[in-house]
């Protein structure tokens, strides 16, 4: 085989067809900007703003007793989940400022409070959350739980006179958190940024790369040259999965590393060729949606219809394990599930291979057999 | 304004985007689907949660204490570790994202009335899931302790266990659940998907729709032709509009009736408001499809200017007390915030123009200051 695929010959081409991609994608400026802004600005704006987490929920009090032991109450619901705004006035007040968003909940004492402690009877303590949010009205209510239920501990103790050493049994735990002792959401937010922004730029463009030739009819000329199917697709997607590793590589040493503090623990190596595999895994992808569509138009809309369902199932903004079946079963299609673990795994974790082959293997088969579906398809197209 | 002009252009517009059927019908698939998707999908709880106990004690209290945890619907029991060193190795390789460590002696101490501690490994990767499943162990732990502590109290005291646990327990708190009784992730999930596939579809359709005459060189017959550039903003974008109103109706219908979100609103008050969101959202696409050359460039720049603040800034996912107030500047700048204030004011809260004016007030500037951004950003004399 004088020309074969991996002959000088082949070789050659494979590098000239890449550098033609190159070529024609660094000429959209204004592409290019905002591919640069993605890799950055944009991985900035999701990690430095963003919090999961409750903090700060504006909480008022309706103390309907107003002794030491109603403020003593009150006084422990404070930063950093809590910030009190102080006393509502009247119930009709405390309804208006929930209403308005005002406050996340609002803390109601009943009148003779301290009372009724003293005589040693069960008082209700009502606190009403907004739960517009459900994960916030959650983390609210589990946060008031535990610093009432903490407060009515020390109540009976001092009561019933088990305070000291042997306070009375129970079970205290002792949590640690790893990976992320200090629960900054920068990594978690920033990383899982990075992994979008990888997933739409391989999946987009290689197949607008691909269409766009198809809608000017240069795929002609492609097809009356000696170049196989292969060697037109291919250095598409090697073109774009340089482009997108050194993306990532800015985003990894010129935004997380260097303002966010992330800690890279695993090898770095392992990380860009997993994402290279990857890419290229998501670019097969992009290809078989270029061998349906006819038009930009058109690959625009089926990349939505790919991107987000991946987004959704990775596990990267909802937990899995929660998801119904159905959808379970489906995420084990996706290959950003699979990405998903092995990047947080690398970066965070420090795992490596040994732990991650499992992800890795997969995302291989699902790589091979999208890759080839499209090319079938292509080829039977131009053929 | 010529009004045939415009009409003639919108209806060529629209004869173009039907004809292609692709294209047309992924307009309105798309929506749908993406709430569907998300309807079904986006659950925030946290449950399921895969974890491992490692068990030193081999008590029956040990056992007990851990069955609470393996039958509790939030967490999802993956077995028995040996020891310490196999929980390594779980963790980092996804298989659990929590161990439980209960020590030699939890039994005895607990039976003498002491403090028994455990400990609790979680994976901090998912810093919200964490504090979610930090909240579930605390109440468990919290109930178990009770339990204990009213058992010691009645046997010490000789009284019935019942009257034992209100003595153990004198404060109770009764938390009641606002706008949302259930705590059902999808009723207030539902009604902010609309503001959030309403903010994705848009300005994607009106973008591409836009650069792509730019880039097959069509619009040089609209530079050429007497057509003015508002009549040609007006009728190229009127199709667009319509067809992202009839999105959004879908999608608050199958927000109502598939999902069961509850609709306390004004209606009217919503279709106003929805409308102007939508002209909004597609003034973006606008103002998009004004600075780049190429449909690649559109998409890509239309996906990346709309999901993150959809996404982030607006309140679907993140709560918006907890933002930085850096990002609290932005997600006040920005649409999507204001639209979800309407949209939770309208389905869950009942409230109306006299609560949400200011968010009507706000994105009618938002549409004048897009359309006329984009009106003076479309000249008919291109540079040359």
């Amino acid at each position: 085989m004088r020309n074969g695929l991996w002959s000088p010959v082949g070789l050659r081409r494979l590098r000239v067809m890449t550098h033609k991609e190159l070529l024609q994608l660094f000429r959209d400026a204004a592409l290019m900007v905002f591919f640069l802004y993605s890799f950055t600005g944009d991985i900035y704006l999701a990690a430095s703003g963003v919090s999961m987490q409750l903090k700060h929920a504006a909480i008022a009090t309706l103390d309907g007793d107003r002794s030491f032991a109603s403020r003593e109450l009150a006084g422990r619901f404070q930063p950093p989940y809590f910030k009190p705004v102080g006393d509502a006035g009247s119930p009709g007040q405390a309804i208006r400022l929930l209403d308005d968003g005002d406050v996340m909940a609002v803390l109601d004492i009943p009148p003779r409070f301290n009372e009724r402690l003293q005589r040693g009877e069960q008082v209700s303590v009502q606190m009403q959350v907004d739960t517009s949010n459900s994960v916030l009205g959650f983390l609210t209510s589990s946060y008031g739980a535990q610093i009432v239920g903490r407060y009515g501990l020390e109540v009976a103790a001092l009561r019933e006179g088990m305070s000291g050493a042997g306070a009375g049994p129970r079970v205290e735990a002792d949590v640690r958190v790893w990976y992320n002792p200090n629960q900054n959401d920068a990594w978690f937010m920033g990383i899982s940024e990075l992994l979008t922004v990888i997933t739409l730029f391989s999946i987009l463009l290689p197949a607008a790369a691909m269409v766009r030739e198809k809608e000017r009819g240069t795929i002609e000329q492609l097809m009356v040259t000696p170049l196989s199917p292969f060697q037109i697709l291919f250095p598409k997607v090697v073109a774009m999965t340089l482009v997108i590793l050194a993306g990532s590589a800015i985003a990894l040493f010129g935004v997380l590393g260097p303002l966010f503090q992330l800690p890279m623990r695993g090898s770095l190596v392992t990380f860009f060729l997993v994402t290279a595999l990857y890419v290229f895994t998501t670019a097969g992808l992009g290809l078989l949606a270029a061998t349906v569509a006819r038009n930009l138009a058109q690959v625009g809309m089926l990349t939505v219809v790919i991107l987000m369902p991946m987004l959704l199932l990775s596990g990267a903004w909802t937990p899995i394990e929660a998801m119904p079946p159905w959808m379970r079963g489906l995420a084990w299609i996706s290959p950003l599930h699979y990405f998903l673990d092995a990047a947080y795994g690398i970066l965070l974790k420090g795992a490596g291979l040994e732990l991650l082959w499992d992800s890795v293997l997969a995302m291989t088969a699902l790589g091979i057999l999208v890759f080839g579906i499209g090319m079938r398809r292509f080829a039977r197209q131009s053929g | 304004m010529n009004r045939q002009r415009i009409v003639a252009l919108a209806w060529k517009e629209w004869r173009e985007i039907i004809r292609d059927r692709l294209f047309f019908a992924l307009a309105f698939v798309v929506p749908t689907m993406l709430m569907l998707l998300f309807g079904y999908g986006l659950t925030l709880d946290v449950e399921n949660l895969p974890f491992a106990v490692v068990d030193y004690d081999r008590s029956a209290a040990s056992r007990d204490y851990a069955y609470r945890f393996i039958s509790s619907r939030y967490f999802a029991f993956q077995g028995y570790a040996d020891d310490e060193r196999a929980v390594d190795g779980l963790l980092a390789g996804n298989q659990v994202r929590m161990v439980l460590v209960i020590p030699p002696r939890f039994d005895e101490r607990l039976t003498r009335g002491e403090a028994a501690p455990v400990q609790v490994l979680i994976d901090g990767t998912f810093p919200e899931r964490t504090q979610t499943s930090m909240g579930y162990v605390a109440a468990i732990n919290s109930a178990v302790s009770l339990d204990r502590m009213a058992q010691a109290l009645s046997r010490v005291r000789g009284i019935p266990l019942a009257e034992a646990r209100g003595r153990v327990q004198p404060v109770r708190l009764e938390v009641r659940y606002l706008y949302n009784q259930s705590v059902q992730s999808i009723w207030s999930l539902a009604p902010k998907l609309i503001m959030l596939i309403m903010m994705l579809s848009p300005p994607f359709l009106t973008a591409v729709g836009v650069v792509r005459e730019k880039e097959s060189g069509s619009i040089f017959n609209i530079y050429s032709s007497t057509v003015s550039p508002g009549e040609f903003l007006l009728g190229k974008l009127a199709p667009y509009v319509a067809i992202s109103i009839a999105n959004a109706m879908f999608l608050w219908l199958l927000a109502t009736t598939l999902f069961g979100a509850p609709f306390k609103g004004d209606p009217l008050f919503f279709a106003f408001a929805t409308v102007l969101y939508v002209i909004c959202t597609t003034g973006i696409g606008l103002v998009i499809s004004m600075l780049v050359q190429t449909q690649v460039a559109a998409m890509i720049v239309a996906s990346i200017v709309s999901i993150i603040p959809a996404v982030l800034y607006s309140g679907v996912l993140l709560p918006l007390p907890s933002l930085s107030p850096a990002a609290s500047v932005l997600a006040h700048a920005l649409p999507p915030m204001y639209y979800t204030n309407i949209v939770v004011g309208c389905f869950l809260k009942a409230v109306s123009w006299h609560a949400l004016w200011l968010e009507v007030v706000v994105l009618a500037a938002y549409a004048v200051g897009l359309f006329g951004l984009g009106y003076l950003l479309f000249t008919k004399r291109p540079a040359s």
